[in-house]
């Protein structure tokens, strides 16, 4: 191998010298090649990755495809390559790439919040916005790394700075040697983003949902600077190079399947196509991934086998993972099944031998090679609009191609040159002959040997025995450079130990070698060898690998639990069960007719509406109303704050949805049909909240609740003022419960300013429009807006009764009322107040003792702000305590004396008004949606569990199903399992299994995941 | 040796209750004695009495049993329909030792340093804890205060929540060694943004720390004379004659086995597995070698996303199926003051397959059995602590958990505490009734 290595660098040094630019002087003569025709003749040329034309010539010259095709005259003077039997493609295309760009260094954690940004020059606020970083200045041809491409077929790369949330323009260039101006095919090709803020040792963002306001708001800056430049005091580099950029593709680095949903309603908002880059996991979304409509490069990294042997071990390892092992080279197959047009990147492979096989996997998963051929040549091309210049090998286009023995995907293929802009690069060059098979050898002492050769062609074996003597058997060191041949082996002769060294030729037909030796002893001897018989290729060790046809299913989610099928609404009729319809007729015993998502009756209803409902009999058990979790942080994605500043309320936890979290099935088994997922409390104004249903299986858009009211998410008290952050973090404002209101009063205060001056200018005439700067659109100051316009409503974290106080006179004077307190510990102290305002109150039932703030936090607060006539409600802020809320209610009757009724309305009904949803869930009433839990037992009992969950007549939780999937999942597990003890046998790399632990957000969780150590409420 | 123990301690429990003989709170020595009459009476033993009586003098308890009730007694209370249970008990908890999980100056249960056998829970135990009449008030009236933190975290001291202060409220001091088996799997990253979870590589090292810490604290225990003194080993030595329980945390298979190793390799009596989220893939081994178990939180999430989505409920029924004894325990976030859910915990446990004088036992006597003090309390039987308490209803279910007496040692206590002051309070201010 380093042998063929070195030989590549020796012809390419060759080369260097040839590239040179108009404008560079010449140090010497000038030595062009421009006239000099190449011709490779005999071959099976792919012109394009749909049309292969065997036994046909390609004619190239200064770097351009002149010619390819059947019939083509070979020019007078032209160099020609027989290249009989071998294979010729175009030279793939790489449209995510970091090579030849400078490393970038990850910033490094620091103690110390940084509010502001360090970077130099008129740039972006941020640090994560590089709209102005160019690759074509910062490259520099590296070619170890080029080689590397060049030997698994890739000739050109769209290259770019992995940097940041903006990260500016990538050049097209190619993996040839010599100058970076030579090599620049294109100098800005595209435009690059991403959700990582990667170098950035700003604060903001922390969170994916901060880095997508962050775009968001870049988009509309960006616009606004561009309209009023010339009228406003501000110069902005970025966002100008951001405008010029615009016009090229652009591509965003998602990295899996629930970003590339993400990265294209940025797209769908601002009217730009992105090309994605993925992760490998599309398969796992397909139908919505297919319809972003968006064009996708993807990865073709696989996972490696987890060491499963142990039992124990094993465990560690989630089903998830052990699926996507098994399907990961799958996906290229559901892409291309679904037509969803794909580039195939190698970025991600560390080891860049492994493309080939991971391609040839793919293939075996049943995509064609020409669809393969198209994602690596032709589509990449297109994408980036150099389809007429590179990717096929027609008149006109670059040169860059690559030859190998055999076709793409055959048993033994390999690259031998890979010719780029017109020049050769050699990867493995093609053996002229071969020279495998037995040979009897004379070296001139009278004995004979028999000398064998095998091994692989470019990887020689030997081994002699006498051939009067056959118990003589020897190995042998053998060499081969083209005709040169070099031997050693032991010999009788000298006492069955000395070694007698042979070099010399190979004839023509391989068949006789002859040429010079020495003994051991020094003496120079004649030797000479005659081919007795060739060398036979085992044929029974056929290495094809079998084609995988038992796969599992694809799950939704994908992961344990999760169905094969998105469960349907059906026809149910619940016969004779206890319902709690938490409306005036109360409890009762009834009938309850679920249709099309609806309740359609309780208790009387004609026979003929019943036909064909499936009939559950609950006698004996009890019907309720879906419960609602008016605080929850379940199924966020990176992160449940955007605490690096006091008000982030541009934030929204609906960019975030992760539809693939366990505890959405979790909160189902305990009865829960809807959430509110809340930003955490880190700061003074918080991000916008989520409403869903739990529709376990859809995708995060599905479970959304349509045409709702917005909600935000305010917070008072010890988080806000990070008093138990540590000791670095005292400098952001506000630091004491004074300053908390101060923010208030002027994010209001601002945002009465902010509407009349966007309503002042809308009223302008537009003659003086054209003269004035429009107001800025402020998706921060919008939020506020949106509450002082009752579009948008408040669940405030509050525990103290002094901050609850002040915030409703802030709402009071300011012209808002606070909709919810949420947790309002504090909240019985104040609870007249509360009622006069207007607020209602969302509680744990007994939590306190965890912070300063709680000390008079009491179970009795429930009760208490109920009996004041507050809407109340129990919530549970944790994934565990979600799907216990009925048990959570229940303490209610215990402290305070609560009635039953009261106290399921607090996790049912009353979350459904506080989050204005009550007109179509929260009660079994009809005509409300069908969001009702079945229980074994009384709903407020700790001996009550959840049977089954509807949501919109879905059920999505069913015990005894979950019983049945159980047994699914260990049998799914074992399959698995047992393939990969094969692979691993079958000597795949393995990695130990590591235990991929779940983490929960709670409120003040920052950072982007959540952790159970520190929480703190 | 174990009863004799008791007797001191019962003695010296008198001398100290003549002495404060005058205190009206907390409750005073059982001076009258009592009898609960026409009550449900769950023993704690798996055994229910229908129209039960107990009685109980100077603390202890001297007459139980069905139908009619003995006479001579000062005090007759008729329970018509209530129900009396043994005092719950929370093994494993730092109750006491910390009061504001956030504020520094109220925590007091981690000691600096890695190997801290000597570090003793009894003496920082704040009987004035805000905290400990709200678990009163649900029925727990036992706790084993327990250290936290490095690899031997100190010595536990089971403690009765009522006292003037911690030689009051002793119930068994020292009664055992708390220690964290080195865990296989350690999380990575720092709290803000955690990594995944990896194989601890440093794990087997810490083992041989751990062993060669025991080698030399064994062979300690045999010298007949110390010039000079090592309180760590001396702290150890109970470990080695049998007198003190090794309570070490352990939850993967792997880990408890490797506990179980440990355990035969230094021959120590009374091994006690904290924590056991896997306890029920090895219950063969923990039965043959007598170790018991505390249980984990029932109120927690499965630990990996293909459990069983119930696991946690499950677990109790899963080992008494198997027949390893265990109790269950709070500890974890928010601890302290979530331990008045540990009857909660017990009724979830019914749901999910104990019958409910077995989740019943899992919060009494097995607590007890556990802890070592089952000759003192954890039943209603003659000869016991009268530490007791009467609940309107069923107080495995918060729908009817309320307690109308509770007794500790005969002693009736205060069920009154901060939270329900509060609530009257602010009962007052809004009139309501």
């Amino acid at each position: 191998m380093n042998k063929c290595l070195i030989t590549a660098t020796l012809i390419l040094i060759i080369g260097v010298k040839v590239f040179a630019q108009e404008t560079f002087p010449v140090n010497g003569v000038k030595d062009s090649r421009k006239e000099i025709y190449y011709a490779f003749t005999n071959a099976n040329i792919f012109i394009d990755y749909q049309t292969l034309v065997k036994n046909a010539t390609l004619i190239i010259r200064d770097g351009k495809v002149e010619q390819a095709g059947a019939k083509v005259q070979i020019p007078k003077g032209a160099v020609v390559y027989d290249l009989k039997g071998k294979y010729i493609y175009p030279s793939f295309i790489d449209l995510y790439s970091d090579y030849g760009m400078p490393e970038v260094k990850a910033a490094q954690w620091s103690p110390n919040p940084q509010y502001e940004r360090k970077s130099t020059g008129a740039v972006s606020w941020n640090q994560a916005i590089k709209a102005d970083v160019k690759a074509s200045g910062l490259f520099l041809p590296n070619d170890q790394k080029a080689d590397e491409l060049r030997k698994i077929g890739f000739g050109t790369v769209l290259t770019h700075q992995h940097d940041g949330i903006a990260r500016g323009t990538g050049a097209f260039v190619t993996l040839g040697k010599g100058l970076e101006n030579e090599l620049v095919l294109e100098g800005e090709a595209a435009a690059f983003y991403s959700f990582n803020k990667g170098s950035s040792t700003q604060s903001f963002p922390s969170s994916l949902m901060g880095s997508i306001a962050l775009l968001r708001q870049t988009y509309i800056d960006a616009d606004w600077y561009k309209t009023n430049k010339g009228k406003i005091k501000e110069y902005n580099l970025s966002l100008d190079e951001w405008n010029r950029i615009q016009k090229f593709p652009q591509i965003f680095e998602a990295n899996d399947k629930l970003n590339i949903l993400r990265a294209d309603k940025i797209a769908e908002e601002f009217k730009v196509q992105y090309i994605i880059k993925g992760g490998g996991d599309e398969y796992q979304r397909i139908a919505e991934i297919k319809a972003t409509g968006a064009p996708l490069i993807v990865p073709i990294t696989y996972p490696d086998v987890y060491d499963v042997e142990d039992p124990f071990d094993a465990q560690m390892v989630d089903l998830s993972q052990m699926k996507h092992w098994e399907m990961a080279p799958s996906n290229l197959y559901f892409l291309a099944k679904n037509q969803v047009p794909f580039a195939i990147t190698a970025y991600g492979l560390n080891d860049k031998n492994a493309f080939l096989n991971n391609l040839k996997k793919a293939y075996e998963r049943g995509i064609s090679s020409a669809e393969i051929l198209k994602a690596l040549t032709y589509t990449p091309a297109q994408l980036i609009k150099q389809e007429n210049k590179i990717g096929a090998l027609k008149p006109g286009m670059i040169a860059n191609f690559f030859i190998s023995n055999d076709s793409l995907f055959a048993d033994k293929f390999t690259i031998h040159e890979n010719w780029i802009q017109g020049k050769q690069y050699i990867v493995q060059p093609a053996v002229t002959f071969d020279i495998r098979g037995d040979y009897d050898v004379n070296i001139g002492t009278g004995n004979v040997y028999v000398l064998k050769v095998s091994g692989e062609e470019n990887a020689l074996k030997a081994s002699v025995q006498l051939l009067n003597d056959t118990t003589f058997k020897k190995d042998a060191t053998i060499s081969r450079k083209e005709n040169l041949i070099s031997i050693a082996f032991p010999v009788k002769e000298m006492n069955d130990s000395g070694i007698v060294r042979l070099s010399g030729n190979i004839s023509y037909t391989s068949s006789i070698w002859d040429g010079k030796g020495q003994l051991s002893n020094g003496t120079w001897i004649n030797w000479s060898a005659i081919k007795k018989s060739n060398y036979k290729t085992d044929s029974k060790k056929d290495s094809l690998s079998k084609k995988d046809t038992l796969i599992g299913q694809i799950l939704y989610p994908f992961m344990a639990y999760g169905n094969t099928e998105i469960p349907k609404a059906e026809k149910i009729l619940i016969k004779n069960a206890t319902v709690w319809t938490l409306e005036e007729q109360g409890i009762i015993k009834s009938d309850v007719l679920i249709n099309n998502g609806k309740i359609a009756a309780i208790g009387t209803f004609n026979a003929k509406d019943t036909i064909g409902a499936k009939v559950i009999d609950a006698t004996g058990k009890h019907l309720t109303p879906g419960i609602i979790d008016e605080h929850s942080h379940i199924a966020i994605s990176r992160g449940v704050n955007e605490g690096t500043q006091s008000n982030s309320a541009e934030v929204r936890i609906s960019d975030v949805i992760n539809s693939e979290d366990i505890n959405i099935y979790r909160q189902l088994s305990g009865g829960v049909t809807a959430a509110q997922l809340l930003h955490g409390s880190a700061n003074a104004i918080g991000g916008q909240s989520a409403l869903i249903k739990l529709r376990w299986g859809l995708a995060p858009e599905q479970m959304k609740i349509q045409n709702t009211d917005g909600f935000i998410k305010f917070a008072l008290g010890e988080n806000v003022k990070q008093s138990n952050w540590g000791d670095r973090e005292t400098i952001r404002f506000p630091q004491t419960r004074m300053g908390v209101e101060q923010v208030y009063y002027d994010a209001f205060t601002r945002a009465k300013e902010y509407k009349n001056e966007m309503e002042e200018y809308a009223k302008l005439p537009a003659k003086i429009k054209a003269t004035k700067p429009s107001p800025r659109r402020d998706l921060e100051l919008e939020a506020i807006v949106e509450i002082l316009e009752k579009k948008r409503f408040i669940s405030c974290h509050s525990y103290v009764q002094s901050e609850i106080n002040m915030l409703m006179h802030v709402g009071d004077s300011m012209g808002f009322t606070v909709n919810t307190f949420t947790h309002i510990l504090e909240g019985y102290k104040v609870a007249d107040k509360m009622k006069k305002h207007g607020a209602g109150g969302s509680t744990f039932s007994d939590w306190w003792a965890y912070k300063f703030e709680v000390n008079d936090a009491i179970p009795f607060n429930a009760s208490l702000m109920n009996a004041m006539g507050i809407v109340t409600a129990i919530n549970s802020d944790d994934a565990e305590m979600g799907r216990r809320l009925n048990q959570e209610a229940a303490k209610s009757l215990k402290y305070g004396g609560m009635s039953e009724e009261d106290a399921l309305r607090m996790v049912t009904l009353n979350p459904a008004k506080l989050l204005h949803l009550d007109k179509f869930t929260g009660s079994i009433k009809v005509g409300k949606d069908a969001d009702v839990v079945l229980w074994s037992d009384h709903p407020l009992s700790i001996y009550a569990k959840v049977e089954k969950t509807f949501v919109d007549g879905v059920c999505y939780f069913d015990r005894e199903k979950d019983a049945l999937q159980r047994i699914l999942v260990e049998q799914e597990r074992s399959r698995i399992i047992q393939k990969m003890i094969q692979a691993k046998k079958a000597g795949e790399k393995t990695i130990k299994p590591e235990l991929r632990k779940r983490r929960f957000f709670h409120c003040d969780t920052i950072g982007e995941e959540g952790s159970e150590e520190e929480n703190m409420h | 040796m174990k009863s004799f123990k008791i007797i001191t301690l019962c003695t010296l429990y008198f001398i100290l209750c003549l002495i404060n003989v005058f205190a009206q709170k907390p409750a005073s020595i059982q001076e009258k004695s009592v009898l609960l009459t026409n009550a449900t009476i769950h023993v704690g033993n798996g055994k229910v009495l229908s129209n039960a009586y107990v009685g109980f003098k100077n603390g202890v308890i001297t007459s139980v049993g069905e139908g009619s009730a003995p006479a001579g007694f000062d005090e007759v209370i008729n329970l018509e329909g209530k129900h009396i249970y043994p005092g719950f008990i929370a093994p494993n908890t730092t109750l006491g030792l910390r009061e504001i999980d956030a504020v520094r100056a109220t925590l007091d249960y981690a000691e600096v340093g890695n190997y801290n056998p000597n570090v003793r829970t009894q003496i920082a135990y704040n009987t004035d804890s805000k905290i400990s009449p709200t678990l009163r008030f649900n029925g727990v009236l036992l706790a084993q205060i327990t250290p936290r933190g490095g690899v031997i975290s100190g010595t536990s001291s089971v403690m009765e929540l009522e006292g003037w202060n911690w030689e009051d409220a002793t119930l068994k001091a020292d009664d055992g060694i708390h220690m964290n088996w080195p865990r296989m799997y350690r999380n990575t990253g720092w709290w803000a943004e955690p990594g995944h979870s990896e194989k601890n590589n440093e794990q087997e090292k810490a083992v041989q720390e751990i062993k060669s810490f025991f080698k030399e604290a064994k062979a300690y225990s045999e010298l007949k004379t110390v010039k000079e003194k090592n309180l760590k080993f001396d702290a150890m030595k109970g470990l080695f004659d049998g007198t003190k329980q090794l309570y070490v945390s352990a939850n993967t298979a792997k880990e408890i086995l490797e506990v179980i190793h440990f355990k035969k390799e230094f021959d120590i009596a009374h091994v006690v597995i904290v924590g056991g989220t896997d306890a029920w893939l090895v219950t063969d081994a923990l039965k043959e070698n007598k170790i018991a178990v505390i249980l984990n939180r029932v109120h927690s999430l499965p630990e990996r996303t293909d459990d069983p989505i119930d696991l946690p409920f499950q677990l109790p029924y899963l080992l008494q199926k198997a027949g390893v004894l265990f109790c269950l325990n709070h500890d974890g976030d928010m601890e302290v003051m979530g331990t008045r859910n540990l009857p909660f915990n017990a009724g979830t446990a019914v749901t999910y397959g104990l019958s409910k004088e077995e989740a019943l036992a899992s919060i009494t006597l097995n607590a007890a059995k556990i802890l070592g003090i089952d000759t003192m309390v954890g039943s209603i039987e003659v000869g016991k602590h009268a530490t007791l308490f009467v609940s309107t209803g069923d107080a495995l279910d918060m729908k009817s958990n309320n307690l109308e007496y509770a007794f500790i040692r005969g002693k009736k206590l205060d069920l009154d505490n901060h939270q329900k002051q509060l609530y009257e309070k602010y009962k007052e201010k809004y009139g309501i009734k």
